[in-house]
């Protein structure tokens, strides 16, 4: 059996007393482009911040293509890259100098830093403004330029939180099609976004966090049937009907539509 | 569903009151919050102990000033009021902007998205940003002002109040719309640049001028004659008018009185129009994001990057090293920090009175040591607040592969390059200025120095770690450490001074500065070797406190 790409053991993260993430067993297969749900506050965050070192587990376990994330963490982030939510970049330096630091940062060296960077650049058409500083940088070409950063050592697993927030459909398009490109190539990709559209198209597997809890787990197929499995012996409907990811969404975290909900004060 | 809207009340006109009520709740649970983590009580804790030492400052200055209006109005000499008015003006003005680290700020551009009248918007900005300690001090050295002059002559303290008020309103005023402008003009990258520039030399020429007039104020006969002038023209300033007010009031001139009054209440009309200018602006919504317009674009396919080779270092901390020596070099602030203790040096070298036995200012044989002493000063800022100026970026330091004590050593590395680079400039400065420095000075100096620095890199990574501030270029007063920052800079300064003093008075006794340098070099290496032990630690510390930290710097402006 494979080496696991990402696995996590009762994962658990409190903040005193409060229970953000709660005994988490994620299980992402190498080559999979894994979306990441869950509603506001549900710990989507919190779990990919563990996920990547940025935050200490309370307990539990990370494995990063089998190596323990605790134990031998500069190993694990060697052979990983991160879109963080802040994206992580430094405001004071241009784009080919941010480029550069980071792949030197990952280790490459200064020759090879320096090509990818330019390639990068060019890929993501940021390439016309060499001297601009980033901080003078759109939101979309900054990320863009993140998504550059965490994939200039060619990682093996991409973590990206919410890639797509605040993108033009443009700049959108060349996100989804670099990262394609990247499964295709044998890459492991664990995304969270709230575009529950983007993440029916691109991901072939996800997990559902609500409450801290992971309510769900599998390929989207699975995830449906599922669904529709629980939904047919409930006898409501929608057993026989193909469901849409925001149904499979809504159904499996329990929320509903509030359409005939209304505020007897809002005009 | 309820109806939650009150009987009676206009859901869209919110209660004024209420707002401002639901502010200073917000701004209690703030406040409340915050003492919940070690790092803010720490900052509560050395809150106190800096307000302990300003009301000191404010009592003192108000009995003082209460004692001397009394005597002046009490014994007729009038003239003299202005003497008094004008320090408080000067350090209600200039205090909060030269001494930011005690400033506080308040941005109130937040509440924007609700529904405040402007008259809130404006009240709200008045209020909560005139609770600094230049206001607060200067309030009371006003009231002990007051006081005095109220006891001197009691039949006239009214009038007295009319004329305090006024000139307190004044300057109240004035402060709130430097703040607002100051402000407007960091709010962008290129006005900020130009305001940096304009600031560094405004703080030049304002230390300039007291060694200035010293050196050339005493070759000219009519030097009165520019008191006289000067005397004349601070009359029709805030300070020498509510004086003025209460001086003629006094003599009867009830005539010049009400016009000195009537001129500063104009004054107090005029920094309330020009505030007002700025609060508008900023109400209707002005936009001064960073983002600059569209550069002319270059040619795509511009020559490959290379980043700096730096020979022994390894590639991770050299590329950190290449990061942070671009950044420092594209902040005004370090410039500023750069070219500082050579420009003390002049103002020292200017002030020098060849008239007086030890020719004032600094003499020739401590210029070095001093200068490198002021150097190590102004490098603690940097030094001790590590992280301040990466705000998000702080987050790749814990997602890429490197050990956090490499991107510390490589913090340390510019710092220690920079601190090579000042001793070079301030030798330089000392041997144009004054005369080569004596070798045994020089190396017991620089020895000296190897001392301080290891240790204010133990310390200064620490601190960075546990007590961090960003620094946010686009507000005023938000380039400051913490509190609890200051005030252990300010501890570690003392032993260091502490330190030195007693090991040159000890070599002294010993046969000479050469046995200095010796002990210092030996304790050099006792804290080098703390420093590469406490190095490693710190990556340990930082990982631990990796949420907090980049919870500080990497928040939102």
């Amino acid at each position: 059996m494979d080496t696991p790409a990402i696995s996590t053991e009762n994962l658990t993260r409190r903040f005193g007393e409060f229970v953000a993430v709660d005994n988490v067993n994620l299980r992402v297969t190498p080559g999979q482009f894994f979306g990441f749900l869950g509603p506001n506050g549900a710990g989507k965050s919190t779990t990919i911040k563990m996920l990547t070192g940025l935050l200490a587990p309370s307990a539990g376990r990370i494995q990063i293509l089998g190596l323990d994330l605790n134990r031998d963490p500069i190993e694990v982030k060697r052979n990983i890259g991160v879109v963080p939510e802040g994206m992580a970049l430094f405001g004071r330096l241009t784009g080919p100098e941010y480029l550069n630091f980071a792949g030197r940062m990952y280790g490459l060296d200064r020759d090879t830093s320096a090509k990818r960077a330019t390639e990068l650049l060019e890929f993501m058409q940021l390439d016309r403004e060499p001297k601009k500083l980033i901080t003078d940088y759109s939101h979309g070409m900054q990320k863009k330029l993140a998504l550059a950063a965490a994939v200039i050592h060619g990682p093996k697993i991409l973590f990206l939180d919410e890639p797509f927030e605040g993108v033009d459909a443009i700049a959108s398009g060349t996100l989804k099609a670099m990262l394609q490109r990247m499964i295709v190539r044998g890459a492991t990709i664990f995304l969270t976004s709230h575009v529950l559209e983007i993440v029916e198209r691109l991901c072939s597997h996800l997990a559902i966090i609500h409450q801290g809890k992971l309510v769900a787990q599998g390929s989207l197929e699975e995830l449906r049937s599922g669904v529709q499995a629980i939904a047919g012996a409930e006898g409501a409907g929608g057993a026989n009907e193909k469901l849409t990811l925001e149904e499979i969404f809504l159904r499996t975290v329990g929320g509903s539509r509030t359409d005939d909900q209304e505020l007897s004060w809002l005009t | 569903m309820a109806d939650l809207t009150p009987a009676g009340a206009s859901p869209l006109a919110p209660n004024t009151r209420e707002q401002l009520s639901a502010i200073a709740n917000i701004r209690w649970s703030i406040f409340k919050s915050s003492l919940r983590t070690m790092r803010g009580r720490m900052e509560f804790v050395s809150w106190i102990f800096i307000a302990f030492w300003f009301a000191i400052l404010g009592l003192g200055g108000s009995v003082s000033l209460a004692a001397g209006t009394w005597f002046v109005i009490s014994h007729g000499r009038t003239e003299w009021l202005p003497a008094l008015f004008w320090p408080i003006f000067a350090y209600w003005i200039f205090f909060p902007v030269i001494a930011t680290a005690f400033t506080e700020t308040f941005d109130s551009a937040n509440l924007l998205r609700y529904p405040l009248r402007y008259s809130t918007f404006f009240l709200v900005n008045l209020i909560y940003g005139s609770l600094d300690v230049s206001t607060v001090v200067g309030t009371m050295w006003l009231l002990g002002a007051l006081v005095g002059a109220a006891v001197a002559a009691p039949a006239y303290a009214p009038w007295s109040l009319l004329a305090i008020l006024a000139f307190g309103a004044a300057n109240l005023l004035l402060v709130r719309a430097i703040f607002a402008w100051i402000d407007r003009w960091l709010a962008q990258r290129r006005t900020r640049e130009i305001m940096g520039i304009l600031f560094f030399v405004a703080m030049i020429g304002f230390q300039m001028i007291g060694p200035l007039m010293a050196r050339f104020g005493r070759r000219h006969v009519q030097l009165p004659a520019y008191l006289t002038q000067a005397i004349s023209i601070q009359r029709f300033l805030p300070a020498g008018l509510s004086a003025e007010a209460i001086a003629r009031a006094l003599h009867g001139e009830w005539l010049f009185a009400a016009g000195a009054l009537a001129l500063l209440a104009a004054y107090a009309v005029l920094f309330l129009f020009v505030l007002n200018a700025r609060m508008r602006a900023q109400y209707a919504g002005e936009n001064l994001g960073e983002a600059a317009p569209r550069q002319q674009q270059s040619a795509a396919g511009a020559a490959p990057f290379s980043g700096w080779r730096l020979p022994g270092i390894s590639g991770p901390v050299a590329a950190m090293v290449e990061k942070e020596a671009r950044y420092l070099m594209r902040s005004g602030q370090t410039l500023f920090t750069l070219v500082m203790p050579a420009v003390i040096l002049v103002i020292f070298r200017i002030s020098a009175n060849p008239g007086r036995p030890h020719g004032g200012g600094i003499g020739p044989t401590f210029a070095f040591p001093f200068g490198a002493g002021y150097m190590l000063l102004l490098l603690s800022n940097l030094i001790y607040n590590n992280f301040a100026d990466d705000s998000v970026g702080i987050q790749f330091y814990f997602l890429a592969p490197v050990r956090i004590q490499d991107v510390l050593l490589a913090k340390n590395i510019v710092h220690g390059a920079i601190l090579v680079l000042e001793i070079v400039l301030i030798w330089v400065a000392t041997r144009v200025l004054y005369q080569p420095p004596d070798a045994a000075l020089v190396a017991v100096t620089i020895a000296a120095i190897l001392c301080a620095a290891p240790l204010d890199f133990c310390v200064g990574n620490i601190l960075s770690i546990y007590s961090p501030k960003k620094h946010d270029f686009g507000k005023f007063g938000r380039q400051r450490a913490s509190g609890t920052t200051v005030l252990v800079s300010l501890g570690v300064l003392i032993v260091i001074a502490g330190v030195v003093a007693a090991t040159i008075f000890l070599s002294r006794l010993l046969g000479g500065l050469w046995v200095a340098t010796a002990i210092f070099l030996v304790l050099s290496i006792v804290l080098f070797t703390l420093y590469r032990m406490l190095l490693g630690r710190a990556g340990e510390f930082a990982l631990r406190r990796r949420e907090e930290l980049i919870a500080e710097i990497a928040k939102a402006s």
